[in-house]
């Protein structure tokens, strides 16, 4: 890893990336302020049966929802806006970190410095699993610390937040390394970003319809969002094989990219 | 040792023969084809040849950028497709059209340039004084230099760390005359200072200026690898002649000289075109009635363009 690189990827991005976890941890300070303001009335409404269905149905997708301070922290870390905003930065920063700098023509610029191509993406990884790592301590911090301050963090434990971060860390992480393997196999930018956010959304959208559909169910498995699962983390039921089968993926991607970067031309810049 | 030496260097783009199973649509684009070139240490060496002849692929064969479809390139001594990193530490880069971090500004970039290698920026601030750049001028963002300023910013960056070798691509572009002059003497005590430089140009008056030995390439070919000197002494001189009086005899005689060619005689004006050496020339013209003689040098360009109007290779 190259600590000059790193240092410099980190001014790059450190405004977006405070924004980012700015709006991430205003997110999630909000939900249990409705929860604790609204959480008993929506609660008392889903036990008398009316809209039974549809809470039903919103709760099987995203496992979350604001009538238990459990079902608030997994709707803080799943629900599109914080996937959407956790996305921006990792995905976005990953998609654009090599394939980016090919269309410009600065990668020209760093790569006739003495940095190996390998050193270049593995510093690049790095900062990707740290954005990861950031975004969704900021989401889970801002719940935290609405849970408190509302008084309402009572049935949550230290243990299962931290096993939700590690969770989400390793989605991200797994998105962050398909996008970055992608950056590094193209010389322009929209391929690149194309097949990341391709990735994406295909897994979200069928981790969407899985849940949603029974006869889709089947595609679940396939979907790297099927392996993040905050729901059952806080209802005491952590499953290793998610993490590994996420550490998998992640490190097929690595393999991939570490392969592929070194060995191919980078013709010059259009 | 050679600064850089090739032996075959070749890259062709395209799907394998396999693959496209002789397909003439999808033939391969021979962007570089069997250079052997040694370029020696300490030595300005120009390397010539209009866009697209291949001049950038070689260059980017020598950093690695890619790799060749066959043949070796050793640089600084070491073979670029195994040397990697610590190579590059000896090397200084400008590349064509040096794209920048706009968001940085000229020190912050050069800062964060040099920080990768072991050698110190030495040479920077005096490069920033002779290229007239001021603090002022560092302290902007680069998204707001103009063209000049920002391939000077290329040039400082290349060299602040004094490199063995300096690969510069069309270094001089937007450059105004006054920095050119200045970069021309930065070239000339590189190499006063041992170091060798690797240049690749349009513009023939400079390479002509400043190169001692150039190779032309032509089509991703070699056509011509020689010294600027000998390159120009079997190049055509215009010699013009005027005579203080009509000398049929001399005219004669020059017509009939080895190396002349397009005579034209009209009244006391004589005009002519002459190959090789200009010794036979003077003997004959001593104590011939002249009021005025003009021998053109050979240029550069015109060698070029005589390499580049003969059936290609």
């Amino acid at each position: 890893m190259s600590g000059i690189l790193f240092r410099r990827t980190w001014a790059a991005q450190r405004v977006r990336l405070l924004l980012v976890m700015l709006a991430l941890a205003v997110w999630g300070f909000l939900l249990p302020v409705v929860y604790a303001t609204f959480g008993k009335e929506i609660g008392t409404l889903v036990q008398s049966g009316a809209f039974a269905n549809v809470f039903d149905v919103l709760s099987r997708f995203t496992g979350g929802d604001v009538f238990s301070i459990r079902g608030t922290v997994a709707l803080g870390l799943v629900h599109p806006i914080a996937l959407a905003l956790v996305a921006i930065q990792v995905i976005g920063f990953a998609a654009a970190a090599v394939a980016g700098e090919r269309q410009r023509g600065t990668l020209e610029v760093l790569l006739a410095r003495p940095l190996e191509r390998r050193v270049l993406y593995a510093t690049l990884l790095a900062a990707t699993v740290l954005f990861a790592a950031l975004t969704e301590a900021a989401v889970l911090g801002g719940i935290v610390a609405g849970a408190l301050l509302f008084g309402v963090a009572g049935d949550l434990r230290a243990i299962d937040i931290a096993l939700c971060w590690l969770n989400a860390v390793a989605l991200f992480g797994t998105l962050g390394a398909i996008s970055l393997a992608a950056s590094v196999s193209f010389d322009r930018l929209g391929p690149a970003m194309g097949i990341a956010l391709g990735v994406t959304l295909v897994g979200y959208a069928v981790e969407f319809l899985g849940t949603l559909w029974p006869d889709a169910a089947w595609l679940r498995p396939y979907s790297p969002f099927r392996y993040f699962q905050p729901t059952r983390i806080l209802a005491g039921t952590f499953e290793l094989g998610d993490l590994l089968v996420l550490g998998a993926i992640f490190a097929a991607a690595v393999a991939w990219a570490a392969w592929v970067f070194p060995r191919r031309d980078l013709a010059a810049p259009s | 040792m050679d600064a850089i030496a090739t032996e075959g260097l070749t890259k062709h783009y395209g799907l394998p023969r396999w693959w496209r199973g002789g397909s003439a649509r999808f033939a391969p684009i021979r962007a570089l084809d069997d250079l052997t070139i040694a370029v020696h240490a300490g030595e300005i060496f120009g390397f010539l040849g209009p866009n697209g002849s291949g001049k950038s692929t070689a260059i980017r064969l020598f950093l690695g950028f890619i790799h060749p479809t066959a043949g070796r390139a050793h640089v600084l001594g070491q073979d670029v497709s195994t040397a990697g990193a610590a190579l590059r530490g000896r090397i200084g880069y400008l590349p064509g059209g040096i794209a920048l971090y706009d968001s940085l500004t000229g020190t912050q970039l050069l800062d964060y340039l040099g920080a990768f290698y072991a050698r110190p920026p030495l040479l920077r601030d005096s490069l920033v004084e002779r290229l007239d750049l001021s603090g002022r001028d560092l302290g902007r963002p680069i998204r707001d230099y103009s063209r000049g300023m920002r391939q000077k910013i290329g040039i400082v960056q290349a060299l602040q760390h004094d490199p063995e070798l300096a690969i510069l691509d069309e270094p001089s572009e937007g450059l105004d005359p006054l920095m050119q002059r200045a970069f021309y003497a930065i070239l000339d005590e590189r190499k006063a200072a041992g170091r060798t430089v690797f240049f690749s140009s349009h513009v023939l008056s400079e390479v002509e200026r400043v190169c001692d030995r150039v190779a032309i390439i032509r089509d991703g070919r070699l056509v011509a690898l020689e010294s600027v000197g000998a390159l120009l002494a079997r190049r055509r001189r215009h010699v013009e002649a005027r005579l203080d009086a009509p000398a049929p005899a001399l005219a004669a005689a020059l017509a009939a000289l080895p190396g002349v060619s397009a005579f034209e005689a009209r009244d006391d004006r004589l005009a002519f075109g002459l190959d090789g050496d200009v010794a036979p020339l003077l003997r004959l013209l001593e104590g011939a009635p002249l009021a005025d003689l003009t021998i053109e040098p050979a240029r550069l360009e015109d060698a070029f363009l005589e390499l580049y109007d003969e059936p290609a290779p």
